[in-house]
């Protein structure tokens, strides 16, 4: 994937972020927007960039929410290269894989940020609380209709269907 | 190796950030702040836009079916009922707030919640004012229901807020029909649990507890919240949860207060 499409989907990932972050609903489908463009990236197989596009989210996140600039971005470029390692090595492909993995990388994710939280802050570990879970829910399941919709071949749908109207 | 960089990298920037944690945010995310300012609070006025339209169109749902002539009118009137009840009740809130404690500090200004992050124990918030409008670290941030938090770091027009569900997050508090004094911490889950009240102490479910202005940070007597359940722990001291009293799920805007000053620096410890 090039730097620029990169670029792009984490600038859309941010605004996204934002968008339903703003709003009163916030707490109906707690997507993670950036580990979303994380796993986009990864899912080309490229694991310098999907590492450099975790630590760049998770860098994002960490300078709009967290204590400590590096929590995200530490969680997220290990992600990014496991994601990356899963789709290269092992298998990536579909929506309920893609969602399954999503949605485990979402609690690993809160597992590690928790951790690091907790040695250099000395907070106390919260782990598999149901906001949490909630959240690898929306966020898997998202992934998994994203996978979906990104493999059917719409093309195929669509000459099957005008076909379909001529006969 | 990139791998090994970047995790390098990201311990190193954690280290160099790690003592001064207590303080007032690092100097580098104050600018990340002033810069990301002015997108946030665009994508924010968006979102909110969005959620105003989408109450509006349900409110005016039930309306449009008795006439379709009557439909338009009912909704317009509703978007601007619902605009007009959202700025009353804010100058209400704003008014009870003050009068209901004549020793709060003055509030500085209200701001609206851009961006409101719940993962692994933080509980944190992004609100639109800043430095710019007298924000500082370390402001109070309240409803007319209750505390909620205070700034942690403040940009020129966005600030970053510490909630007072935070795992890390304390503050002093008092029992209101008691008297006993405790801390208040968030248990990072959404819920509060009253600390420091001694096994002697008569309070009981639904004993309404507010700051008590001990910490340095948070002026006296803003509601937080109500005592859910109270049970014998197996220390000296109850233990005590406590409902809040500001749903901080669905908050939308804040009232920001002036930053307290110290009452008695002998007291316990507040927000870490």
């Amino acid at each position: 994937m090039k730097l620029g499409r990169i670029a792009l989907l984490l600038a859309g990932a941010t605004a996204l972020e934002f968008f339903f972050g703003g709003s009163k609903y916030r707490g109906v489908w707690p997507v993670d927007w950036l580990l979303v463009a994380t796993a986009i990236v990864a899912r080309s197989g490229g694991f310098g960039r999907a590492v450099l596009t975790g630590a760049a989210a998770g860098f994002l996140e960490d300078a709009l929410t967290e204590t400590l600039l590096g929590l995200n971005a530490f969680a997220k470029a290990g992600i990014g290269y496991v994601l990356a390692f899963v789709s290269v090595r092992v298998i990536f492909g579909g929506a309920f894989a893609v969602g399954g993995v999503i949605a485990l990388c979402c609690l690993a994710n809160d597992a590690i940020v928790a951790v690091l939280r907790s040695l250099l802050l000395g907070a106390p570990v919260v782990l598999g609380s149901p906001e949490a879970l909630w959240r690898a829910v929306a966020t898997g399941t998202t992934a998994g209709v994203l996978e979906a919709a990104w493999s059917f071949p719409w093309r195929e749908w669509r000459e099957r269907r005008r076909a379909g109207r001529l006969r | 190796m990139l791998l090994a960089s970047v995790l390098v990298l990201c311990v190193l920037a954690l280290s160099a950030q790690a003592p001064a944690r207590s303080q007032r945010g690092s100097v580098l995310q104050s600018w990340i702040l002033t810069v990301a300012g002015p997108v946030a609070t665009a994508l924010g006025t968006v979102s909110r836009g969005v959620s105003g339209t989408s109450t509006s169109f349900v409110d005016s749902f039930t309306a449009r079916a008795e006439n379709e002539r009557l439909r338009r009118q009912v909704e317009r009137q509703n978007e601007e009922l619902f605009r007009l009840r959202a700025e009353v009740g804010q100058i209400r809130g704003e008014l009870g707030l003050r009068a209901s404690a004549p020793f709060l500090p003055s509030v500085v200004a209200s701001a609206p919640v851009l961006l409101l992050e719940r993962r692994a124990g933080l509980q944190s918030a992004l609100i639109g004012i800043g430095s710019s409008s007298g924000v500082t670290a370390g402001s109070p941030l309240a409803v007319p229901e209750g505390l909620i938090g205070r700034v942690v770091t403040a940009g020129r027009t966005l600030s970053r807020v510490q909630l007072l569900l935070d795992a890390s997050a304390a503050v002093g508090a008092r029992v209101v029909r008691t008297g006993d004094l405790g801390i208040v911490r968030g248990d990072g889950r959404g819920a509060l649990l009253l600390n420091h009240v001694s096994t002697t102490s008569r309070v009981r479910a639904g004993d309404v507890v507010e700051s008590a202005g001990i910490d340095g940070i948070y002026p006296r007597g803003i509601p937080i919240g109500r005592v859910e359940s109270v049970s014998r722990g197996e220390t000296l001291f109850l233990d005590v949860r406590v409902v809040p009293a500001a749903s901080f799920s669905r908050l939308t805007d804040v009232l920001v207060l002036a930053p307290f000053p110290a009452a008695e620096p002998e007291g316990p410890s507040a927000t870490r």
